[in-house]
């Protein structure tokens, strides 16, 4: 993981940033999210990729592929968390005063 | 937290960007980070001893294909690759190199290469053996057809080494390792090579033994050619050593009486038994000659060449296979010399005269037996006699003043005799010679010195 997050810090970081600005646009966003079920699904399938590649299961370039996809993804929900906690607490902050 | 769960649930737009950053990140990396793994993976193992070693890199999963020397190499050769960071899995595709049963080793000389061949245990030793090759062999090509086997005897390295200094010595032949065995076959470069190399051999490393060890010597030769125009006598070849080198010249100056003995004799050992014994007569029969060429390989005699005249060529036959050591064959191959044309008596006394000044006739001391040593002189003699078929001619024997007169005059009657004897011998017929002694009354010098003496006893050839 040391050796990947050296390798591709540049493309590590631009998954944070991304991760940063979605979850700082989220928080007033009033678009619908996904449904529970819909998350739930997701949750799992991110759960069943996480498996696979601490496994080992896929080997060669998708078995890398898959590595960097799930770091990058890591750091990009990293990213919304610390975005939306950021927004937030500059919302309520600023609310209030108000 | 209830917070973050609300706002996750809008964070899925940003996942679109997400995968075509990943796809482009995949797409950019997925090359140069191969290559670096396998650089590092290359450098890993760069102090484990491994043949043919392939590494390959997919993802980051790497493939070692190799032959290894060992199980334990074969697993620290894995272990290494594995402990490289990055690498997420080894496929282990490493073989042990086979075992050699019996291991053999080779060195085979023929005359322009050597080559190398059979099994070595390790690469470090295959190049140190093909570095000694072409270091002991200096300018000879050296061909490598070594293979990488494991079951070596112990010391196998020491062992090899030794041989290979071995295939210098050869002319041709082969020298090989069967497990702890070790054969030789082939032919010495020089004389006291097969020796050289037997002593050689007494330093193999322990465990090691000699199967067979069949290099033979080089043929013995020694030669000797009599040449007309020059008036010289060419020795060449091998002689076993100083005191047999100084008998021989002295033979050579003794049987030529008039050529110039051009000695290019060297020492060698590895001579036949009854060497001596075998090229004084030889040389004997070559001063018979008069142009001719002596070869002596081993126990085998060749003599070639032109006698003088036609009943010398039976004498010398029989001379050669009389005197010649048990054991020895000779191969004469000789034809006689076209007769001179005839001169007359005034010119054949001239030759007579030229011929006895040079050499004289020896006979043993105080009788009147021949010295074979004279053989050579009187075939010319004889051949001098046959230009002038009409001439009668007297020989005249001399001797010095040392003891009594009865005695000398006795003396020089029976040894004139004995040379008008040889020469009826030889075919020509007796009432042309008479043979006459004048004892020490006809001195051509000094009886006071040994020198005069010398010059006192002697026959003389006069035409009549």
């Amino acid at each position: 993981m040391a050796y990947l997050a050296t390798f591709h810090w540049g493309w590590l970081t631009a998954a944070g940033v991304l991760g940063l600005a979605m979850g700082w646009i989220a928080v007033v966003q009033r678009g619908q999210g996904v449904s529970k079920t819909t998350s739930r699904w997701l949750a799992a399938l991110a759960a069943a990729l996480v498996a696979a590649a601490l496994a080992r299961a896929i080997p060669g370039r998708p078995g890398y592929w898959l590595d960097l996809g799930l770091v990058m993804f890591a750091i990009y929900l990293l990213g919304c968390a610390v975005g939306s906690w950021l927004r937030d607490w500059v919302v309520s902050r600023s609310a209030k005063p108000a | 937290m209830h917070g973050l769960f609300r706002w996750s649930s809008k964070w899925w737009p940003g996942t679109i960007p997400l995968v075509v950053l990943w796809a482009f990140a995949a797409w950019s990396s997925t090359v140069p980070l191969e290559s670096d793994l396998a650089a590092r993976s290359t450098s890993a193992l760069k102090d484990t001893v491994l043949d043919k070693t392939r590494i390959e890199v997919a993802g980051r999963d790497v493939i070692i294909a190799a032959d290894a020397f060992s199980d334990d190499g074969r697993r620290s050769a894995v272990a290494a690759v594995e402990a490289v960071p990055g690498v997420r899995l080894v496929n282990d595709e490493t073989r042990l190199v086979p075992e050699a049963r019996p291991f053999v080793w080779s060195a085979e000389r023929d005359v322009a290469r050597v080559t190398l061949g059979g099994s070595a245990p390790l690469p470090a030793s295959k190049s140190r053996l093909l570095e000694a090759a072409r270091a002991s062999l200096g300018g000879v090509e050296v061909v490598d057809q070594m293979q990488l086997s494991r079951g070596a005897p112990p010391r196998f390295d020491n062992a090899a080494l030794l041989l290979l200094d071995q295939i210098g010595k050869l002319k041709d032949g082969k020298i090989a390792i069967s497990d702890s065995k070790v054969s030789l076959s082939g032919m010495a470069r020089d004389l006291g090579g097969r020796e050289a190399i037997a002593a050689a051999l007494k330093n193999l490393p322990e465990g090691f033994s000699i199967a067979a060890n069949e290099v033979k010597a080089p043929p013995y030769i020694f030669q000797a050619y009599k040449d007309p125009v020059a008036v010289t006598l060419t020795l060449t070849g091998y002689v076993p050593d100083n005191n047999v080198h100084a008998a021989i010249a002295a033979a050579a100056g003794r049987k030529f009486f008039s050529e110039k003995v051009v000695d290019n004799l060297k020492a060698s050992i590895g001579a036949p038994s009854g060497f001596v014994g075998a090229v004084v007569p030889a040389l004997g029969a070559l001063s018979r000659l008069s142009t001719g060429t002596l070869v002596v390989t081993d126990r085998e005699i060749k003599l070639s060449g032109d006698a003088f005249y036609d009943a010398a060529v039976p004498q010398i036959r029989a001379g050669l296979a009389r005197d010649l050591p048990q054991g020895w064959q000779v191969n004469a191959d000789i034809s006689v010399k076209p007769s001179a044309a005839p001169v007359d008596s005034t010119v054949c006394q001239q030759l007579f005269s030229d011929l006895l000044a040079k050499g004289k006739i020896r006979f043993e001391s105080g009788r009147a037996g021949i010295d074979p040593d004279s053989a050579g002189l009187l075939d010319r003699l004889i051949e001098t006699a046959l230009r002038c078929p009409t001439a009668n001619i007297e020989i005249a024997g001399h001797t010095d003043t040392d003891g009594e007169d009865a005695f000398n005059q006795t003396l020089s009657e029976k040894r004139a005799q004995a040379v008008a004897d040889y020469l009826v011998k030889a075919g020509m017929p007796a009432s042309r010679f008479t043979a006459t002694g004048y004892g020490s009354s006809q001195p051509v010098a000094t009886n006071d010195t040994d020198e005069g003496k010398a010059q006192n006893r002697r026959i003389d050839f006069l035409v009549r």
